[in-house]
């Protein structure tokens, strides 16, 4: 345990030594900071907008029949106020020339009150022009019905414009607002375990290269050594997390007034505490069974170009687990098989399951389960990974096949 | 304090690497541990220092099972190498606080022994701006500052400039005067031959030759007579096929029986212009030449 203590320090402070690493976190915490003043920083550009009036794009509608083109003129005018609307003169060939040349950015021909063509010259992804115009020639075209039918205008125009009162009452989870913490997490989770996977699977195998292993493995327990590492890896890794999360969280309460009524940005950082536990559960959990894994992985490689094809199946697996997860957070239907089952596999489960308590209701037996599992097979992974480890040292040359290693390590 | 390895065994799989190991050494003495490469030094040294196990035999302290939750090793393994990018100062307290000290006693330690062996500036360096021979007595210094027991070299005088190996034979003599067991492990026979005072030479897991330098080197057969005489030919012409030319010109004359010494010798003497006549003495390199190869 003694020795435990002290190669966890050795090994953060390794971490928090290491120039990149304190270089990344910086990077990320100014990132970080300069996003949540955002709304401040846009809100001093829009005021100096606002004081210079643009000249609005042309709209130009075009009819055969003029009496047609002054009356949707004069419906547009209401319905595009970013637009200045103008009546065109002249043939079609002179309203599209003039949408070519850029004088107009788009035109609306009329065949008739119910039918049109739009000219544009580059159609953006985003035009809702279309749409606009629809919507406004439809109602015209449904008032003009119901007065010819004898109603008075009024009287159509209250028809129309009738509102459904409505309440939505969520009894279970609110997947809707749920979904962005879930989401922030399960992809820190994956970041930061395919980053520190690969930190923890280098640590080991730049100790086994340099040789320093052989002073190492007579010095220390392998059971302390590997559990010291990756524990010190978790504790960097949430270090890093806290300093880019909190430095959000100060500077979104700072700029919180200016940020309004964003409803992403307030779930986030109003998530509920016990969501928030379980949240750093499977977080410290899912980490540490993986980072057993990367550095059981380390040790088997004798030279450090080696590393990236032997962590490989470790990363698949991790990738298809969140696929899964995020292709049925996607789905809305997140309580379906594969999720079910996932959420009771060790390597799967920390993704899977938070999901499900998030934007599901499990229940608490299930979540016991899973955990108790997790728990069980973190602790196992470690101990085998450790022992992987003390054989793996020590094994120089062409990287061991995994069924010798599987073997020596039953034998040990 | 005396050290005991009794029939140790041990394989790697279907490969059996050692075969019944035994030797014995004593505190306040140096024990060679000799043997080619591939012989299996290196695993005993690894078993003796509970890295993994033994297949059978048994390891004794004073007579008792060794229990290395008392015992301090100290190692310099033949593959040098530490953390190559941290101070050097924080690598070799790390190392000295896993084998049990406190921080502030390892502080304390590694600094004496990086003034000791005038390495006192690099103190907070990075370990791989230092030299090759400075970088291993940085490694010496793991094997000992969190003063050992039983301390194990293997090869420390390679790469030494002989300043440094000078700086080293000192510090070996004190560690023996402090009556530490001191294991030597080294293919620079003459070093061996200065230090030790028992050896075991291994040959393919086994040991092939045990025990106390002089008695081996006593025991050796005393066959051969070493001659330097102005008139070679005339001797070899009358003695023959027992009489070769060694290296350095002189004559060696295998005797048929080692009691024939006297009357050899006054033959020689009477007959030929001689300089010198002397038994031949076998160096440990001869030894060990005979030994290692004998049975590879």
């Amino acid at each position: 345990m003694n020795q435990f203590g002290k190669i966890l320090k050795f090994e953060l402070s390794g971490y928090l030594k290491n120039k990149v690493f304190v270089g990344v976190t910086v990077f990320l915490v100014i990132a970080i900071t300069i996003a949540m003043f955002i709304p401040n920083i846009s809100a001093m550009f829009k005021s100096d907008e606002e004081a210079v009036p643009d000249v609005l794009p042309g709209m130009l509608v075009y009819a055969d029949d003029p009496e047609l083109s002054s009356m949707v003129g004069q419906y547009f005018g209401e319905a595009f106020p970013d637009y200045a609307i103008m009546l065109a003169d002249g043939s079609l060939e002179d309203v599209k020339a003039k949408v070519v040349s850029g004088d107009v950015q788009c035109a609306f021909v009329m065949d008739s009150l119910d039918s049109y063509t739009y000219y544009v010259n580059n159609l953006s992804m985003y035009d809702a022009n279309m749409h606009t115009a629809n919507s406004v020639l439809q109602e015209v075209y449904r008032v003009t019905a119901m007065v010819q039918g004898g109603m008075s205008p009024e009287q159509a125009e209250k028809i129309l414009s009738a509102q459904i009162q409505c309440n939505a009452v969520t009894l279970g989870k609110d997947q809707m607002q749920n979904f962005f913490y879930t989401y922030i997490m399960i992809f820190a989770l994956y970041m930061v375990i395919l980053l520190y996977g690969q930190m923890v699977a280098t640590n080991v195998a730049v100790e086994k290269s340099s040789r320093a292993m052989e002073v190492l493995i007579t010095s220390a327990n392998p059971t302390s050594m590997m559990f010291g590492k990756v524990i010190a890896s978790c504790l960097a890794g949430l270090m890093q997390l806290i300093a880019v999360f909190g430095t959000a969280l100060v500077f979104y309460n700072v700029n919180k007034s200016a940020w309004g009524d964003n409803i992403i940005i307030d779930s986030i950082f109003n998530i509920p505490v016990s969501l928030f536990a379980y949240m750093l559960l499977f977080f410290i959990l899912g980490f540490l069974i993986y980072a057993f894994l990367y550095g059981a992985i380390g040790s088997t490689a004798s030279k450090l170009e080696d590393i990236n094809t032997s962590v490989l199946p470790i990363t698949f697996l991790f990738i298809i687990a969140f696929i899964v997860v995020m292709a049925s957070m996607g789905s809305g239907n997140i309580d379906n098989t594969i999720m079910k089952v996932c959420s009771f596999i060790p390597f799967t489960s920390p993704m899977a399951m938070f999901t499900r308590i998030c934007m599901s209701t499990v229940p608490w037996y299930e979540i016991l389960i899973s955990v108790a599992i997790l728990i069980g097979s973190t602790i196992g992974v470690g101990f085998i990974a450790a022992k992987i480890y003390r054989v793996g040292v020590l094994l120089y040359g062409t990287s061991p096949k995994l069924g010798n290693i599987i073997k020596s390590v039953w034998k040990s | 304090m005396r050290l005991e390895l009794k029939n140790i065994d041990k394989s790697f799989g279907e490969k059996q690497v050692l075969k019944g190991i035994s030797f014995a050494a004593e505190g306040g003495k140096a024990f060679g541990l000799l043997g080619r490469n591939g012989a299996g030094k290196t695993t005993t040294i690894r078993i003796l220092m509970n890295v993994f196990p033994a297949n059978g035999g048994e390891i004794l302290l004073d007579g008792e099972k060794i229990d290395y939750a008392k015992v301090g090793f100290g190692y310099l393994p033949e593959e040098r190498g530490m953390y190559p990018k941290k101070l050097i100062i924080d690598q070799l307290t790390y190392f000295a606080e896993l084998k049990g000290m406190s921080h502030r006693s390892a502080v304390k330690s590694v600094d004496y022994w990086l003034d000791r062996l005038d390495m006192g500036e690099h103190r907070n360096k990075r370990l791989d701006t230092l030299s090759k021979g400075n970088q291993q007595k940085i490694q010496l210094i793991t094997a000992l500052a969190h003063d050992p027991d039983i301390v194990i070299l293997d090869e420390p005088f390679s790469g030494l400039d002989p300043v440094n190996a000078m700086l080293l034979k000192d510090v070996v003599k004190e560690q023996i005067a402090k009556g530490k067991i001191v294991l030597f492990s080294s293919h620079q026979m003459s070093y061996i031959e200065e230090f030790c005072d028992s050896i075991a030479i291994i040959n393919a897991g086994r040991v092939v030759l045990s025990g106390d330098l002089h008695d081996v080197k006593r025991n050796y057969p005393r066959n051969k007579l070493i001659v330097s005489s102005v008139c070679p030919e005339k001797i070899r012409a009358d003695f023959g096929s027992s009489c070769a030319v060694s290296d350095n010109k002189d004559l060696i004359i295998r005797l048929s029986r080692p009691d024939d010494k006297q009357s050899i010798m006054k033959r020689l003497v009477e007959n030929y212009d001689i300089d010198e006549i002397r038994v031949f003495e076998p160096s440990l390199n001869d030894i060990f030449i005979e030994y290692a190869e004998e049975q590879a």
